[in-house]
């Protein structure tokens, strides 16, 4: 469960980049929704991108180097119709809730709060897509 | 013997012109129990609110047998919010026959109206053993929830890593739980 010492600059680039394989992920998805689906999935990247540029900025301001987007990312799952849109972007919102996750690890007590509301606004997103919701957003479901 | 022998440490010490603290390098074991540290403190605060928020949970399931569609979505809510417990109360480990290990076993523990919790303060006051006062609705539901969420993110601070991310998980599906009732 716990990410034990990871520092705050690797939290925030772990965060980062799932993001940018959300932003990526939510261009494909978003070729296979029409109608109010579709128009989640434009707000929803746009949310990822502002996300992004919020993170590329507090990693800078801690002295290290954003990393860049890949080029292309490896899905999960084809995806050729509106169900397998749906199930990417929840498989989507779920890698950047257990990103930020890591950053409720922190020792940082700002990073701390701000990942846990960054979760909340993933979990949301995610459970809209999934139709239900999960009782531990993030985290490997307990055995 | 033993027993006879641990009720003449103080006196044996008194007479060596010593407390025990002076003899032991640890915490003084003639102290009495030490007092729970703010991580546990606040751990038994959160179980107290999930208490309260299942009581909550309950009293609307009850309410709500015969209402058709909304009392299905409280039955998921209710039982996840059990799984929240279930965790929280895995991860409280206090020393068997202390005054904190009894709050903590009793059902409807009312640690959290005792600590000010805001989770506990918003879902309307369930207290020790379950009871629930005042009108429950979907609106006091989503308050709970909303308050939970936002209570739970405040009480990271003092929390360890893994049980902050356990209490920041919970937090979310708190959240998820309010949208899902309209919020």
């Amino acid at each position: 469960m716990s990410v034990g010492t990871v520092s705050a600059v690797q939290a925030l680039q772990a965060a980062l980049a799932a993001e940018d394989a959300a932003i990526f992920g939510y261009g494909v998805a978003g070729a296979h929704l029409s109608g109010s689906r579709k128009s989640a999935a434009e707000q929803y990247w746009t949310g990822h991108n502002e996300a992004r540029d919020t993170l590329t900025a507090m990693i800078s301001a801690l002295g290290a180097t954003p990393a860049a987007a890949q080029a292309f990312y490896q899905l999960p799952f084809g995806v050729h119709s509106a169900a397998g849109a749906t199930a990417l972007a929840a498989y989507l919102e779920d890698g950047v809730t257990r990103a930020y996750l890591g950053l409720v690890a922190v020792s940082n007590q700002h990073l701390r709060t701000f990942g846990a509301l960054a979760m909340q606004a993933c979990a949301e997103r995610a459970a809209f897509w999934r139709g239900t919701t999960e009782a531990f957003p993030g985290l490997t479901p307990p055995v | 013997m033993l027993a006879a022998s641990a009720a003449a440490l103080p006196v044996l010490l008194a007479t060596a012109g010593c407390r025990s603290s002076e003899v032991f390098a640890g915490p003084d074991p003639l102290a009495g129990r030490p007092s729970p540290a703010p991580d546990v403190i606040t751990l038994q605060s959160v179980i107290g609110a999930e208490h309260a928020m299942i009581a909550l949970y309950q009293a609307a399931v009850d309410r709500h047998l015969r209402a058709g569609d909304p009392e299905r979505l409280l039955e998921v809510l209710l039982a996840q919010h059990r799984q929240h417990l279930a965790q929280l109360q895995a991860r409280l480990v206090v020393p068997p026959g202390s005054a904190a290990s009894a709050s903590a076993a009793a059902s409807g523990s009312p640690s959290a109206a005792a600590s000010g919790s805001p989770s506990a303060a918003a879902s309307g006051s369930a207290g020790a053993g379950g009871a629930v006062s005042g009108r429950v609705t979907i609106a006091r539901l989503r308050a709970a929830e909303q308050a939970s969420a936002a209570g739970l993110v405040r009480q990271l601070a003092t929390m360890p890593p893994a049980l902050a991310q356990l209490l920041a998980s919970i937090a979310a599906s708190d959240a998820t739980h309010a949208v899902a009732l309209g919020g």
